[in-house]
Order: structure tokens, then C-alpha cells, then sequence
């Protein structure tokens, strides 16, 4: 066996080994989705709270149903919750010539 | 097996590899970025499509909301008894929820009011809430709060009630009983659940109306018709249905995922080019390489064979490394910046691990429109070179 056969097999097996070992600890993980749709149950809301900052968020009969451009709270263009990005947090309420007068 | 598998020009495709190695790296890299993306994307829309789809079917069948001026209004709590004529439906509740903006957290909370803690709702609060003390729970004025909200409440110095503001600008003090578990996160973890009549008085909603009628219709074919029924029924309302729900969910993950795809397309060129690159000819020093091969007598067919386990090394392997290292990022350390296009941004943003769900479907799709794409890339070429005769190639 030549040195770069040996090289290959190793990285391969590495990989494999790799591969196994993420499947395994994934699946071992626990997947129980009781406590979740006893949550579900209780709230009746069906969205997830990943965005919550406009009005129709928790509940997508609040926007148009399958509606991707009007008012759908995750798929919007103009709503802050689109972006990837928080609005700066140095922004303030207060405007800024009363900050200054201080 | 042995006229497929020939394991001397296997170790001579591998040193002919390496030979070239700057360029083959290069191409490596290229290859294991482009299945990487690709595949973290397709991971993470998965994962987010199946928790919605797990979670649905505990929500109720049919959604009844009344529209005025295109707007969602407060519908009759006496429509209930109408409703409960209908057959084939179960079960009918009035809801009564609502969002509660937090000024000092520029938050939104949603408040969803259960009919008193019954024995039954006790029973399950119990199973997700934490922290749970049974009986401060007897009192009128208690709540349970998601993790995000408790920790919001901690954060403004509530950490035993929350003072909520009622429309006529008194306050209404409630306590917190319990938090919901860190697991349910992602389902409750802007809430704030409380009886139906606190949720009133900070609403400032009457007795005789709620905010929607949800519906649970045991027999899943007979949806459809309660859904006409009810619309028949109360023309000013809309029926919203558990697939329509569905429906719209998956729309907007494939929405997401599909710009994420648009955008990537230009990666995915780059790729095409660097395929075109090799097919549209072999260099000079790779055909002279083929002229000699074949003028000490190697066989065409041993010459596709060597350049094909070159092709299948580098695109397998870069597939199967690119694979692996993508389940990582995206279950291990939950897909740090990509996972940001799914999410967005937004103040009670709960912390969650994605459903590990390895999708064969997509890894086939992804393995059949890349590595035989570059097999071919590979082969063909080399294919035109090796019928050629040798002094030709050569020369």
C-alpha cells in the first residue's frame, strides 16, 4: 500500500467515523414533542415565537393565508423582522435635540 | 468487480492527484463550500418544517374569525351555541387572546386567557410548567409566563407580578406562578397565560364577545364541509382550516429557503464555470500525459478508469466531508449565521436546537446534481483525448 492510499484511506475513515458518531449522538437525542404539543394545545397558537414584534405574528390567520408578500410576518420585505439584523440598540425614543438641551 | 476496481490505478489516480494538488485543492474547496451551503439550507428548512408539522396537530381543526372592513373584529360569544349545532363538530371554544406590548422591553407578549384552571387544564400545565406552585395557583390573580417573558419581567424588576395596564390606564397586578419548561421554548416563550377573565379586564373586553371560535372536528374529512357550513352560517367570518395553515407555513420556509437559493445561484455558477472550464478541454499537459499513457500501451478504457476514480475522489469525498461537517454546524452548533435567515430578528428571541432530521431525499438530490455532473466534466474530455492516437496527442 502506497503512502497516499494509506493517507486517503485514513482521512476517509476519519470522516466516516466522524459521519457515524454525529448520526448516532443525533438520534440518541431526545425527541419527545409531548410536552410541545401540550403547549400547543393549552395557547391554540400554531406559530413558532421566533418573530414577535408585529401584531399578527403568533397566528398566521391574522395575515392573509398563504400569503408570502402582504402582510406575513416572516416574509415581508419592509418589516424589521425580515432582516437578519436588531435595529441599533444606540437609537433612542427620546429625540434627539432634548438630549442635547440636557 | 475487478475490471471496475483496479486498485494500482487507484494509487496511480491518487498520486496523479497530488501532482496537480493546487488545483485539485482548490477544486476540493470549492466543491465542499458549495454542498455545504447547500445542504446546512436544506437541513435547517427541513428541521423548522418538522417542528411545525409536529406541533399542528394539536391545534384546533377549524379557526372561526369575524372580518369587518377587511380588519379581524370581536365575534359573538352567543354564535357558540349556533356553532355547536353543526354535526360532526366536538368540541367549540370561544377564545380570548391578544398581544401586550411591553414598553420598557419594546416587547410584544401574547396573552392567551384559559377558562379558569379546570381540572383538566391543571393537569396539563402541570406536565410544562415549571416551577409550578398548585397553590398560589388557586388565587384569582395568577399567571404563567414563557421563559422569554420571565426573563424580560426579571430583567424590569417583576419578578414575583406584573403590573399590566388596563385601557383605562389602572394597573392589574397578577403573580406568577410558574414558568413554562426551557424545552417548549419555541412554542411558548412569549407567553403569558392566564384565566379568561383577566384577560378581559386587561383587554377591556366584555363579557358577550371573544376573540375567535376554534372548532375541533374529530372526523379530518368532514373539515372541509363544518368549514362551508360555518361560512354559510356567519357570512361575515372566515373559516381557517389546519391545512390551510399548513399550507401557508410551508410556503413561507420554502419562500425563505428559496431566496436563500436565488442568491446562492451565483456560487452555483461559479461552480458550472469551473465544470466548463474542464470540460471544454484538457490541458496541454494533461493530453500529453494521455499521448504517453497510451504510447506505452495502456488501454482506452484504462485510461477513463484512472480518470474516473480521480473525478469520484475528489467529488465524493468533498461531498461526503461537506455532508458530515454540515450536519455538525447545523445540529451541533445550530447553524450560527445561517440559521439567522429562517429566524430574523426580534426581541424575545428564544434559544432552540433544531429537530435532528436527516433527510435522504435531499442528500440524494444533491449528490445527483453535483458529482456526476463533474464525473462527466471529467470523463468526457478525457474520453476524446484517450481515442485519439498517441503520436497526435503528443505532438
Amino acid at each position: 500500500m502506497s503512502n497516499n492510499l494509506r493517507y486517503f484511506v485514513l482521512f476517509l475513515s476519519f470522516v466516516t467515523i466522524f459521519f457515524i458518531g454525529e448520526s448516532m449522538a443525533l438520534s440518541f437525542r431526545a425527541k419527545s414533542y409531548e410536552a410541545k404539543n401540550l403547549v400547543v394545545r393549552l395557547t391554540t397558537l400554531p406559530d413558532l415565537t421566533l418573530s414577535t414584534e408585529a401584531k399578527y405574528i403568533r397566528h398566521r390567520s391574522l395575515s392573509d393565508i398563504g400569503s408570502v408578500f402582504s402582510e406575513d410576518p416572516e416574509g415581508i420585505s419592509y418589516f424589521a423582522t425580515t432582516f437578519v439584523y436588531a435595529p441599533s440598540n444606540v437609537l433612542n425614543i427620546i429625540p434627539n435635540k432634548i438630549i442635547k438641551a440636557k | 468487480m475487478k475490471r471496475f476496481f483496479n486498485i494500482l490505478l487507484f494509487e496511480y489516480a491518487l498520486s496523479s492527484l497530488k501532482r496537480r494538488g493546487g488545483k485539485n485543492i482548490f477544486i476540493f474547496f470549492i466543491f465542499f463550500l458549495l454542498i455545504f451551503l447547500l445542504s446546512s439550507i436544506f437541513f435547517i428548512a427541513n428541521s423548522i418544517k418538522y417542528e411545525l408539522r409536529h406541533t399542528l396537530k394539536s391545534l384546533p381543526d377549524i379557526t372561526l374569525q369575524k372580518l369587518q372592513a377587511g380588519r379581524e373584529q370581536n365575534i359573538d360569544i352567543s354564535r357558540v351555541d349556533k356553532i355547536a349545532t353543526i354535526e360532526g363538530v366536538s368540541e367549540v371554544t370561544p377564545r380570548v387572546w391578544g398581544y401586550y406590548y411591553f414598553k420598557n422591553a419594546g416587547a410584544n407578549f401574547s396573552i392567551v386567557g384559559v377558562d379558569r384552571f379546570t381540572p383538566s387544564y391543571k393537569k396539563s400545565i402541570q406536565k410544562v410548567v415549571d416551577k409550578f406552585d398548585s397553590t398560589i395557583f388557586d388565587k384569582n390573580d395568577t399567571m404563567v409566563v414563557g421563559a422569554g417573558v420571565k426573563k424580560i419581567l426579571e430583567k424590569n424588576y417583576y419578578s414575583k407580578y406584573f403590573n399590566f395596564i388596563k385601557p383605562n390606564g389602572d394597573f392589574k397586578r397578577v403573580y406568577i406562578a410558574g414558568t413554562f419548561k426551557g424545552t417548549t421554548a419555541l412554542e411558548s416563550n412569549d407567553i403569558i397565560l392566564l384565566s379568561a377573565q383577566n384577560v378581559r379586564e386587561i383587554f377591556g373586553l366584555s363579557e358577550d364577545k371573544a376573540t375567535d371560535i376554534t372548532l375541533r372536528v374529530p372526523n379530518p374529512k368532514e373539515i372541509p364541509t363544518v368549514a362551508k357550513k360555518l361560512i354559510e352560517m356567519f357570512p361575515d367570518c372566515r373559516a381557517i382550516t389546519k391545512s390551510d395553515l399548513k399550507i401557508s407555513y410551508e410556503n413561507i420556509i420554502d419562500y425563505k429557503s428559496g431566496i436563500f437559493l436565488a442568491i446562492f445561484i451565483i456560487a452555483l455558477f461559479t461552480f458550472f464555470i469551473i465544470i466548463y472550464d474542464k470540460a471544454s478541454g484538457l490541458s496541454s499537459d494533461e493530453k500529453r500525459e494521455i499521448g504517453i499513457q497510451k504510447a506505452v500501451g495502456w488501454k482506452i478504457s484504462d485510461i477513463l478508469l484512472q480518470k474516473g476514480y480521480e473525478a469520484f475522489i475528489i467529488s465524493f469525498v468533498s461531498f461526503f466531508s461537506a455532508i458530515t461537517f454540515a450536519i455538525f454546524y447545523v445540529y451541533f452548533l445550530d447553524a450560527p449565521m445561517l440559521k439567522s435567515i429562517f429566524t430574523g430578528y426580534s426581541i424575545l428571541k428564544p434559544p432552540f436546537k433544531l429537530p435532528f432530521v436527516l433527510d435522504f431525499q435531499t442528500i440524494v438530490l444533491i449528490f445527483f446534481a453535483t458529482v456526476p455532473l463533474y464525473l462527466a466534466a471529467t470523463i468526457i474530455p478525457s474520453w476524446f483525448a484517450a481515442t485519439l492516437e498517441a503520436d497526435e496527442v503528443i505532438r
